[in-house]
């Protein structure tokens, strides 16, 4: 059985079809492409997933539990992280903060025990630490020492951008959903980027789902790939079948050019 | 470079041996303050301690979790009546007083409930509308006196051996003290955070696991609980409480004690709340101030009125919430903050 | 005895429905919920009063002089506060109204709060135009239900047939796409703010008579007309007009049937449920954030 299924999900809003029953499976410990042009429909997918939108059909499962119309913050608990597109993160925090942050489903010091935080031996406290000590090991896993104690807001792009995968992989998700992770990086970053992703999957097993235009990058880390269009999916599989697919050069293309 | 750092000392309380000392230092002279003062003054101090319970909640609502309040004397006037009730049935202090920040508490958890689906400007109009209805219910409600108003019992403090003047500045001085300390931890354990979180993004706070709703409800209990201590010994400093005691402007007066100490500080909290009480009682005699009083009361005599001067602190509250936002918006803590770095530096 | 309470719940309905497009009007343009509007109204109406009862001049170019007045007041407020705000979020603005509110409330008192004023405007309350066995309808009865058709039918005039309305809209719709286009939107957002101050003040000049001069005058009035726009959605104007008369009509019913003591919460009591069940209001179209 897979670890995670989507099942003829469909999501229209105010008469523009989102997505129209669409279907896919995830092996644990894969790395799953979903490409398509801008407006096919590939953020819907995240935010039907991690709950910020109810699917208007269909069903999805995670690890044999039906997890459709839960709250976002269940959905978390669940085991599913994500990053934003255009970035969410507490611009106003810390990096560090941020990432503490990422952790907040694994505390559990109720209001009463929080009060007596002050001491070093008491219960609060020990959590409190020991939360740091994970984040540290987050902050050395990403190189962002340097930036643990600035405000987000004066991070550079790329290092925030680093920032809310970390505060992702804070939760200890089963599955990853990672929305453009290499938009707006510079070749380097994206070559760094395309390390930490497979390092995620290889060092922590971490499933993880890629929304990307980057072709280079999906080439390069994906097992398998779905394209979309308008919606709806018009191939899916290897990444070399799916980017040679006709539907796929046409959707991206708009013709199909005379391959040499 | 590979420090191994305890994490302990992000989580105390006192960032190091000097402010621990400043703080200790400060204790000691509140502490002592009662023997070498007048009972004015240690009325004046209550009054700042009354200001400074009430915003650090407001605060952790409105600077915090990024909701808003325009209601917050409701919430003081329910902690007041509700503690003049339970003691005048003969509840002793200290359970009345839990008890009215409790209902409070509950109360504001309840006008919480419409802040999970509305944005800002709806959440404003919604807590104004509780601020004014709060005292049209209680002036109509014969338990509390209606609109003339109810006695507040005096506390039972003839054990300690002081004057009550002295005993209650203890029992006002503590209590601060005791929330101050309680809101640093609070601010910095995972419910703080979780705040914060969701004032700057709630859909983020969302999708890495945080109950938003739960959180929101939350901090307005908080903030609320905070305010219904705060009521409850501001009837016993009143000793008679009346419905317009708590009005409309108050919660604005409320909102700029924070705006003015630095929204999200507690140290904002009490700068803004000492500052603020100060200001408010030096503007009711300002015609006696030396050479300003003059020049104000010439003034009113040629352009405005002489009889409406004390209209003076409401101009002043106005141009305080509009300056501060124009021109410092992190209020009184981002200056101290700015001076702070500056002398680091000096004279470098 | 049911046509009266009409008569009544008009009345009242448009004088609320006044003040919620005044509310309305700003919240279109900017999203701030502007807490000074009704200290606005509060002192043109002053300034109607002065004009009127000390200077002695006429009434209609007493009412002329407050709504320039009460255009340059809504004018100048935005250009010199609201525009100049640093880091604009919701709170700031929101503390910016606050902050102009209290200041004009404090000005007020200072100059006029002490002494009891009588208003003598040329349509009074106790003067009857119109009297069956059943209702009663007065001079100011009459004033109020004409001037806010008066003022509902310029507004619609403004908005759906001048370049200004125009101009409004396009920056209400999307602010760079209509900077992009050569509207001024700056001025623009100024502008709002003196038509809706305008609007205001006439609510202002409505409700002097009925309660009295002082600078408190409009805060019970300022809730109503926030009731009222939000349970018409506080971004549809014919939804706010709707919103003030049923408010109107729901409180005079409530006062006339259930308990007169606490009548002035039942504008509380609406905003709340109407949250509660559709927090977008009656009228306007749910919002839903995008990520």
């Amino acid at each position: 059985m897979s670890l995670f299924s989507l099942n003829h999900i469909s999501k229209s809003f105010g008469g523009v079809q989102a997505l129209s029953d669409l279907s896919f499976e995830l092996e644990e410990g894969e790395i799953f492409s979903v490409i398509g042009p801008n407006g096919a429909g590939k953020s819907t997918i995240f935010n039907c997933i991690s709950g910020l939108y109810t699917p208007d059909e269909g069903s999805i499962q995670l690890a044999e539990k039906e997890i459709t119309g839960w709250a976002p913050h269940r959905i978390a608990r669940a085991g599913i992280a994500r990053t934003f597109q255009n970035l969410e993160l507490f611009r106003y925090l810390t990096a560090v903060d941020n990432l503490l942050l990422g952790r907040h489903i694994h505390m559990q010091a109720s209001l009463l025990r929080i009060l007596a935080m002050p001491f070093r031996r008491s219960r609060a406290a020990r959590e409190e630490i020991a939360h740091r000590h994970k984040v540290e090991e987050i902050i050395e896993f990403l190189e962002l020492e340097a930036y643990r104690d600035r405000p987000v807001f004066a991070l550079p792009y790329g290092i925030q951008k680093l920032l809310e995968l970390g505060r992702a992989l804070a939760l200890e998700p089963k599955i990853l959903l990672l929305d453009e992770p290499a938009a707006g990086l510079n070749n380097e970053e994206r070559q760094d980027m395309i390390f930490w992703i497979k390092d995620i999957r290889d060092q922590l097993g971490v499933t993880v789902i890629v929304i990307e235009h980057n072709m280079e990058l999906v080439k390069d880390i994906s097992d398998r790939v779905l394209a979309l269009n308008f919606g709806r999916m018009i191939a899916t599989g290897q990444v070399l079948e799916v980017l040679e697919h006709e539907e796929v050069r046409k959707a991206y293309l708009g013709e199909i050019p005379e391959t040499t | 470079m590979k420090l191994k750092r305890g994490y302990f000392e992000d989580i105390r309380i006192f960032r190091n041996r000097a402010s621990r000392f400043w703080t200790f230092l400060f204790i000691l002279v509140l502490a002592l303050l009662p023997f070498f003062i007048k009972a004015y003054y240690l009325s004046v101090i209550n009054l700042m301690a009354l200001n400074v319970i009430v915003a650090l909640g407001l605060n952790v609502l409105v600077g915090n979790t990024g909701q808003i309040s325009l209601g917050h004397a409701g919430f003081v006037a329910i902690g007041a009546y509700s503690g003049a009730l339970l003691m005048q049935l003969g509840l002793p202090f200290v359970p009345a007083l839990l008890l009215a920040a409790l209902l409070t508490a509950l109360i504001g958890a309840f006008l919480g409930i419409p802040s999970l689906r509305l944005e800002g400007p709806y959440l404003s109009i919604v807590t104004l509308g509780f601020g004014l209805a709060v005292m049209v219910i209680i002036g109509r409600m014969d338990v509390f006196g209606g609109r003339t108003g109810m006695s507040v019992p005096k506390l039972k403090l003839g054990w300690t051996g002081l004057p009550y003047d002295t005993a209650l500045y203890y029992v006002f001085t503590i209590t601060t003290v005791v929330l101050v300390i309680i809101t640093i931890i609070l601010l910095k354990s995972r419910i703080g955070r979780a705040f914060q979180a969701i004032r700057d993004s709630d859909i983020a706070a969302s999708v890495i696991g945080i109950n938003v709703s739960h959180y929101k409800t939350f901090s307005f209990a908080i903030s609320a609980f905070y305010a219904g201590i705060a009521g409850c010994l501001w009837g016993l400093y009143l000793q008679f409480v009346t419905p317009g005691t708590f009005s409309f402007m108050m919660s604005i007066i409320f909102l700029a004690t924070i705006v003015l100490g630095g929204l999200g500080s507690v140290t904002g909290s009490v700068l803004g709340a000492i500052v603020m009480t100060y200001l408010g009682l030096q503007l009711e005699n300002i015609v006696g101030v030396p050479v300003l009083g003059d020049v104000i009361v010439a003034f009113s005599d040629s352009l405005m009125n002489t009889s409406g001067i004390a209209n003076i602190k409401w101009v002043l509250t106005g141009l305080i919430l509009i300056g501060v936002i124009l021109f410092e918006p992190m209020g009184l803590n981002g200056l101290w903050l700015r001076v702070k770095r500056y002398w680091r530096l000096w004279p470098f | 005895m049911i046509s009266q309470l009409l008569v009544n719940a008009l009345v009242a309905g448009s004088i609320y429905a006044l003040i919620a497009l005044s509310m309305s009007i700003i919240y279109k343009a900017s999203e701030i919920p502007n807490f000074a509007q009704g200290e606005m109204a509060m002192f043109s109406t002053y300034i109607t009063f002065i004009l009127l009862s000390v200077l002695g001049w006429p009434f209609l170019y007493a009412l002329a002089g407050t709504l320039v007045f009460a255009f340059c007041l809504g004018f100048l407020f935005e250009f010199i506060f609201i525009r100049r705000a640093k880091e604009p979020n919701l709170l700031g603005f929101i503390i910016i109204t606050l902050g102009f509110q209290m200041v004009l409330y404090g000005l007020a008192g200072w100059k006029w709060g002490s002494d009891q004023r009588t208003f003598s405007l040329p349509f009074s309350e106790s003067e009857v135009v119109f009297q069956t066995e059943s209702v009663v309808l007065t001079e100011h009865n009459l004033a109020s239900i004409v001037l806010a058709i008066l003022v509902m039918a310029g507004l619609y005039l403004l908005l759906e047939h001048t370049n200004l309305g125009l101009a409004m809209k396009a920056s209400q719709q999307n602010v760079r796409a209509a900077k992009f286009n050569g509207i001024p939107t700056n001025r623009i957002l100024g502008i709002s703010f003196g038509i809706s101050s305008i609007v205001g003040a006439i609510a202002g000049v409505l409700v002097a008579p009925i309660s009295t001069l002082d600078p408190s005058m409009m805060w019970d009035p300022l809730l109503k007309g926030f009731a009222a726009a939000v349970l018409g959605g506080m971004k549809s104007l014919h939804g706010v007009v709707i919103g003030g008369l049923l408010l109107g009509l729901v409180e005079n019913l409530f006062g006339f049937y259930i308990s007169l003591e606490f009548k002035s919460i039942v504008a509380f009591a609406i905003i709340m449920l109407v949250l509660f069940i559709k927090p977008s209001g009656l009228f306007d179209k749910h919002y839903v954030r995008k990520v």
